[in-house]
């Protein structure tokens, strides 16, 4: 078997018992691996309408075919269960090096089933599988409980070469915005994961390994990745930008093209974006490049922060960090939002949901709605200092802030307010004006993992015009746009593919890559209808668990006041006129189910 | 006499590894880590690739501490031997000790030409 090792690890943590078991090999045709594989064996498994912080629920962890094989940016490894923030299929992509060190461990997949009593870490060590007890682990930060962990190794060399998934203690203390960290690196996309991963009382699961992926026409694949690193390398934005300021280079685009939210979505301009753009970022960071597993782009940046507050190393803020953290809640200070990131990474948050749900309390306490007494907190806008306070109470859900910590729909439904909460399906929106760039916008209101810009990454046409250049406040052609951005979001996941080399790459391509590694004869089209099949997947496990088109729109907000301000002022979101399209397109009815005769088509 | 050398910038260094599949690739025809002959460790948020030397069946007697700027690092950390101390570079399989060969004559190492960040490169002079 190319590529995969075929083997997947059923851990029974009510039991204490594990079992190795082999993968289907029509499973792996169907749905490839990765993302797909994941929710596939979810769909099948877990009834749709089980309580994500139960025993029933399952924890997916599974890498992608071309994790760990060197084809390019091949690092990521899909956590896949029901989210206990939306109640929606939730799919986090870790990045880092854990993906990668699971396949040597030779696992392809790792299903958490049950939940321990006691807080146990699940070690995979060189072929010993062990469910350890780990309650001084308990209550412990994410790079503490990593340092701690290697530190009780007793070969120091094995410690260096083991990787590990943990939760922070907003996971252990079942928040639902938390999130799973690896290697020091944020997930994406993964609101409501750790809070089910800390129901399971699992603290952390560690991997080494020393087994060998086989590729099935080496020395074609060696020269094919040799060739793409090599167009990387001639492409502005994966050769320079992303390599020197990773994501964060997006802030100055966006705010020129006036999609970069602020107050809670409320306005859209900005005095001066050098107080947040690259230069602020390389003024106020000491950047170094950390590159995940295979990556020629390494777009993550490490830094160190010294504030009295919080001292530490970490990962410097993304584009989505800085947005959803720094100007949704309109903070402007490059090193608060620093600051922030790091809470955020360890102590087990997802940035977007948790900056969401602050950025909504601030918008209510400025509207006179909620005050510092019903709070317990003071949510002032642009106040970093606020931020900072309720991240740390929500993390930790101490006194009153577990009001803030159940999310932002929560908290605006308290107070009969939830026009208020710029998110859908109960996950907060990822930081673009979906009123300036309208493919997004569609996207937000239609991915089955709430509004998240790396499941459709539009934002490459929309805004960077890497391939075709589009306007992205016009809906023509968006439709189509965002299906095959969503595709092949699920197909790249699914293989274990970052999304961030089509920055530079067609998504054609990397397909002679994946056919030299995997043994295959794939078209470009074959694999984005293996995306589609995902898609839908997905689409039919929401519907059981209770969504419907209804759920399929975004917030008052952006339907029906225009952008007050900045360069995409006067803008509202054009959805009405692309969701039928975009039904229409995916073979379902107005009411957004599938038809029977797609799926059909699709074998599902 | 002028030799060809393989030049490591510890600064450009982003820890992303491809240089260690791209040398089981190459040598091993798989991909896997513990079958490379070279390695990437990291202290903090610096790595050190460190390219298979000799092997000895003996550890040290003493142990050097490295200055680099204002962090002090194990030298064992850079060092190129594989020894009891330090097993790296040897096949699970066979006992093997691996050792570097540039990849034959003229070399051609495969690290460099998979290293985007600038790390690794390939001088002759």
């Amino acid at each position: 078997m190319y590529g995969r090792t075929g083997r997947c690890l059923r851990v029974n943590l009510t039991k204490g018992k594990h079992l190795v078991e082999e993968i289907a090999p029509e499973l792996l045709d169907k749905f490839i691996g990765g993302r797909g594989l994941g929710v596939k064996v979810y769909s099948d498994e877990v009834d749709p309408q089980t309580d994500p912080l139960g025993s029933e629920n399952k924890l997916i962890f599974v890498s992608g075919p071309l994790v760990g094989t060197g084809a390019i940016s091949g690092a990521s490894c899909n956590v896949v269960t029901k989210s206990a923030l939306s109640g929606t299929i939730a799919c986090a992509k870790m990045r880092g090096h854990f993906g990668a060190e699971l396949k040597f461990a030779g696992f392809d997949m790792i299903v958490v089933e049950g939940r321990a009593e006691s807080p146990v870490i699940l070690s995979i060590l060189d072929d010993k599988i062990n469910i350890r007890p780990a309650l001084e682990y308990w209550g412990r930060s994410t790079s503490e409980t990593e340092v701690m962990y290697k530190e009780n190794l007793d070969d120091k060399w094995a410690a260096r070469e083991t990787h590990l998934v943990s939760v922070g203690p907003a996971g252990e203390r079942l928040v639902p915005l938390a999130n799973v960290i690896n290697d020091g690196f944020l997930s994406v996309g993964g609101a409501g994961i750790g809070a089910v991963m800390g129901s399971k009382n699992l603290k952390a699961i560690a991997v080494k390994g020393n087994h060998s992926l086989l590729i099935a026409d080496g020395d074609r694949f060696v020269r094919v990745v040799t060739n793409l690193i090599n167009k990387l390398n001639s492409a502005p934005f994966t050769s320079h930008s992303m390599s020197a300021w990773g994501s964060a280079f997006f802030i100055d685009l966006c705010y020129q093209k006036g999609m970069l939210p602020q107050k809670n979505f409320q306005s859209a301009a900005f005095v001066d974006s050098k107080d947040i753009g690259t230069e602020a970022l390389s003024n106020t960071f000491a950047l170094r490049s950390s590159g995940c597993f295979a990556c020629p782009i390494a777009c993550i940046k490490k830094t160190a922060v010294n504030y009295p507050f919080f001292k530490g190393k970490g990962m410097a803020p993304t584009y989505w960090a800085i947005g959803a953290l720094g100007l949704n809640c309109a903070v402007r200070d490059m090193a608060t939002i620093g600051i922030a990131h790091m809470i955020c990474a360890e102590m087990g948050l997802d940035p977007i949901a948790a900056g969401g749900t602050v950025a909504t309390a601030m918008e209510l306490v400025e509207k006179g709605i909620a005050d510092r007494d019903s709070l317990k907190l003071e949510f002032r806008f642009g106040q970093g200092e606020d931020l900072l306070q309720a991240l740390t109470l929500m993390a930790t859900k101490k006194g009153h802030a577990k009001r803030i910590g159940k999310g932002g729909q929560a908290l605006a439904e308290e107070y009969g307010q939830s026009k208020r909460f710029m998110g859908v399906k109960g996950l907060s929106m990822a930081a673009f004006d979906p009123r300036a760039i309208q493919g997004m916008g569609l996207h937000f209101a239609t991915c089955n993992y709430g509004p998240h810009h790396l499941y459709a990454y539009t934002f490459i046409e929309e805004v960077l015009g890497v391939h075709e250049e589009l306007d992205p406040l016009t809906t023509e052609g968006k439709p189509e746009l965002v299906k095959r951005y969503q595709d092949m979001a699920a197909i790249m996941d699914s293989l274990g593919l970052c999304n961030w080399p089509l920055m530079g790459l067609k998504f054609n391509n990397l397909v002679p890559m994946i056919n030299s590694c995997l043994g295959t004869e794939y078209r470009a089209d074959d694999l984005l209808r293996i995306g589609e099949r995902i898609w839908n997947q997905e689409r039919l496990y929401n519907m059981k668990a209770g969504f419907d088109h209804t759920h399929d729109t975004l917030p008052e907000r952006f339907l029906k006041e225009p952008i007050k301000d900045g360069p995409a002022q006067g803008q509202i979101s054009k959805l009405d006129e692309m969701l039928p399209r975009y039904y229409e397109l995916r073979g379902w009815s107005e009411k957004g189910e599938p038809r029977a005769e797609t799926l059909e088509a699709l074998d599902l | 006499m002028a030799m060809p050398r393989i030049k490591i910038d510890h600064n450009k260094c982003t820890g992303c590894r491809h240089c260690e599949l791209a040398c089981s690739l190459n040598h091993a025809a798989v991909a896997n880590p513990r079958r490379a002959r070279i390695r990437v460790f990291h202290e903090g948020n610096v790595f050190f690739p460190v390219i298979a030397g000799p092997f000895v069946d003996a550890a040290c007697t003493s142990k050097l501490d490295i200055k680099i700027g204002d962090q002090v690092y194990d030298m064992c950390l850079l060092c190129r031997a594989s020894c009891p101390q330090k097993p790296f570079f040897i096949e699970a399989e066979t006992g093997f000790p691996l050792k570097c060969d540039f990849c034959g004559i003229p070399p051609n190492p495969s690290c460099v030409r998979w290293c985007n960040s600038g790390a690794l490169e390939l001088i002759d002079d």
